[in-house]
């Protein structure tokens, strides 16, 4: 009876260790890591937080399909900021308040990325952004990540290699948007013109404006060799086409919108912009153009940066989900992100600084012939500043 | 001086569009007797209106015009009959709420049917710029802001003779003043509200493809700023009059671009609604000269 009781006990003790190990196991290989995504998904940026929508969830399909990351596959949930600091703040912190998140993928506008510095460190999230460039975010927090670059290269690119070399221009007429983005932009801008000697001036929108008649009035009075806008998206072709309308014939310089074909297609005149961009969709590179065609395809519009650097995002934490030892937490997944070696991306080379943002090469991009040329390589502005 | 008188046009022609907008605020409320929420969207809807005529039929401005005004109209409809037509006995808070939510539902609606993206207006009217020589100094003057103030003349003065020569103008002159008075007097009320508000927002459609014009693109969040200038121009107006409302708009135009000489575009808005206050603080009933006074 005694030998009886002790097989059933036993029995029952193997059953729940093996029901107990199968659990283990599966916990040991892995799970879901859920990521939160902040995005412009309606509003004046809602091109763009669609192309973070599409650039994210493609590439968790394609991570997920090849049978994830050490066991773990991903998914995501985007919520719509409008990518306004405030809307962006309650957002992220939603998800930062739900445990199951282990980062923030997002948002658009560097304004918006800042606005969540203390909720990122309060929760111990960190949060990487497809496109922030403001020289100052990443460093606010050991929880910011940024990959577009920063503008505290670009903009002296633009005023060293593209107006004083590339074009041989002088007197300069800067357009620029009244954000946190764009004050970065050209503070970084007019100390390198102050540097090359350029004869600058500047004029500020907020926000939203749509109607820039009086301020190109004003600038056609200054009479410039160049008429530079610092934005992104519809702005830029609104300036370039309203100075067309009113009969100014000038060199348009773009820093801000990239490659971007939204603009190009929007524009009035559309072989006369000139702009600096770290990318390029090389016709002759078959990967890219096939991941172009794809997002063409999805879309329903052609693809800029702005995606796929959201593409890479996701590739980005994948890699750093790889690279860690034992169970993925928001901690061990920050630390292992900046550690992250060099990353090959759909937009080139990505190493992460000390401060959490990347340093990316430029390269002069113009339209020719309604197509977006590369006028000038990457090698043209190897010299540095 | 050329600086100067070239801002000036710029005013005057972004002051009739403010005009235009106003105009069309104006009869809704003072037809339907409450402000509305939704006039952003209605405008919206008519710059896509005619975005699509353009598109699909060519450059024809007025068939454009009549799409435009029609698109608006349709809407306008809807909006009476969801948001005003069920409440007019109701508290005044239920049928602004309905026009706030209504104007939600217009706007996400539009970026799910029309695309979130910037549609391009381009090249609908001649990029050609008149230089006329005014004491001396060039005036630049182009093609667009000719057609643009003319159209907007051209409408004020057609809304007025409509309120002025029809019964129908009349019968909206006579709900706009008294409701009660006007239903004794064997006018259907609800009826004349309807079609007051649907020429409200038919004017707003028309302002709708002029911004598209002149700004030379249409997009689905386009409406909300310029809803606010609107109401602004109508509150100058005295909220009902449809001659002050217009003189509101030109004025916020104006002051706006003649602002921009002295100081940044960032301030534009600070300029029009600074101007605003200074009226309503010494005339709080706005430009009208006695209280009262209706479409």
């Amino acid at each position: 009876m005694k030998k009886r009781v002790l097989a059933l006990t036993l029995t029952f003790v193997m059953a729940v260790s093996a029901l107990a190990g199968c659990g283990g196991d599966k916990k040991s290989e892995g799970g879901v890591i859920k990521l939160g995504g902040l995005a412009p998904l309606t509003g004046q940026y809602s091109e763009y937080g669609e192309g973070f929508d599409i650039g994210f969830n493609k590439a968790i399909d394609e991570i997920n399909e090849a049978g994830g990351v050490n066991g773990y596959t991903f998914e995501i949930e985007i919520k719509d900021t409008q990518s306004e600091p405030v809307t962006t703040s309650t957002m992220a912190t939603a998800f930062a308040e739900d445990e199951e998140v282990m980062a923030l993928l997002g948002d658009f506008s560097s304004g918006a990325c800042k606005a969540t510095a203390q909720i990122c460190d309060s929760y111990g999230i960190l949060q990487l952004s497809p496109t922030a460039s403001a020289s100052d975010y990443a460093a606010m927090s050991k929880y910011f990540f940024g990959i577009m670059g920063r503008q505290d290269v670009e903009a002296p690119f633009l005023a060293k290699y593209v107006l004083k070399e590339y074009l041989k221009a002088q007197k300069i007429a800067v357009i620029r948007v009244d954000s946190d983005w764009g004050k970065s932009c050209y503070d970084n801008f007019i100390i390198q013109a102050e540097k090359e000697g350029l004869d600058v001036t500047v004029e500020t929108y907020a926000t939203g404006e749509k109607d820039f008649s009086s301020l190109i009035t004003k600038m056609q009075a200054e009479n410039p060799d160049v008429l530079v806008v610092m934005d992104q998206g519809d702005p830029v072709a609104d300036i370039f086409n309203q100075a067309d309308a009113a009969g100014w014939k000038i060199q348009h310089v773009a820093l801000g919108p990239g490659t971007s074909e939204q603009v190009a297609g929007r524009l009035n005149d559309k072989d006369n912009l000139i702009v600096t961009s770290p990318f390029f969709f090389d016709p002759d590179d078959a990967e890219l153009t096939a991941w172009a065609e794809w997002f063409q395809e999805a879309a329903d519009f052609a693809p800029t940066i702005h995606p796929a650097c959201a593409y890479d995002c996701v590739y980005l934490i994948a890699e750093a989900v790889k690279n860690i030892e034992g169970e993925v937490t928001r901690d061990s997944l920050r630390d292992a992100l900046a550690e992250l070696p060099e990353y090959k991306g759909v937009t080139g080379s990505i190493k992460f600084e000390a401060d959490g943002d990347i340093k990316r090469n430029y390269m002069i991009c113009g339209i020719e012939g309604g197509e977006w040329k590369v006028l000038e390589g990457f090698e043209y502005g190897a010299a540095g500043f | 001086m050329e600086y100067i008188l070239n801002q000036l046009i710029n005013g005057i022609c972004q002051g009739s569009i403010y005009a235009l907008m106003a105009i069309g605020y104006s009869v809704i409320v003072g037809v339907v007797g409450m402000v509305t929420f939704t006039y952003g969207e209605i405008m919206m809807i008519g710059a896509f209106s005619s975005y699509y005529i353009f598109t699909g039929l060519g450059n024809n401005l007025p068939l454009a015009i009549v799409g435009a005004f029609a698109g608006s109209f349709i809407i306008g409809s809807i909006v009476y009959k969801l948001c005003y037509e069920r409440f007019f006995n109701a508290p005044r808070h239920i049928s602004l709420l309905c026009t706030i939510g209504i104007s939600m539902l217009i706007k996400n609606l539009a970026q799910i049917v029309f695309g979130p993206d910037t549609k391009p207006v381009l090249n609908v009217i001649d990029n050609t710029t008149f230089t006329i020589n005014v004491f001396g100094a060039d005036l630049n003057i182009r093609l667009l802001q000719i057609i643009v103030i003319i159209l907007v003349i051209v409408f004020a003065v057609a809304l007025t003779l409509f309120f002025n020569k029809t019964k129908w103008g009349v019968m909206l002159r006579a709900v706009s003043q008294n409701k009660d008075a006007s239903y004794l007097m064997g006018i259907n009320v609800k009826r004349t509200a309807l079609l007051g508000n649907c020429i409200g927002c038919g004017f707003g459609g028309i302002a709708g493809i002029l911004l598209a014009l002149y700004y030379g693109s249409v997009s689905a969040t386009m409406g909300a700023s310029y809803s606010t200038k609107a109401f602004a121009a109508s509150v100058l107006g005295g909220l009902v009059d449809i001659r002050f409302s217009a003189l509101g708009g030109l004025c916020i135009g104006i002051i706006e671009n003649m602002g921009i000489i002295f100081t940044s575009a960032t301030f534009r808005d600070v300029f029009a609604f600074a101007f605003l206050i200074l009226i309503l603080i010494i005339r709080p009933q706005g430009f009208v000269s006695k209280k009262g006074a209706r479409v």
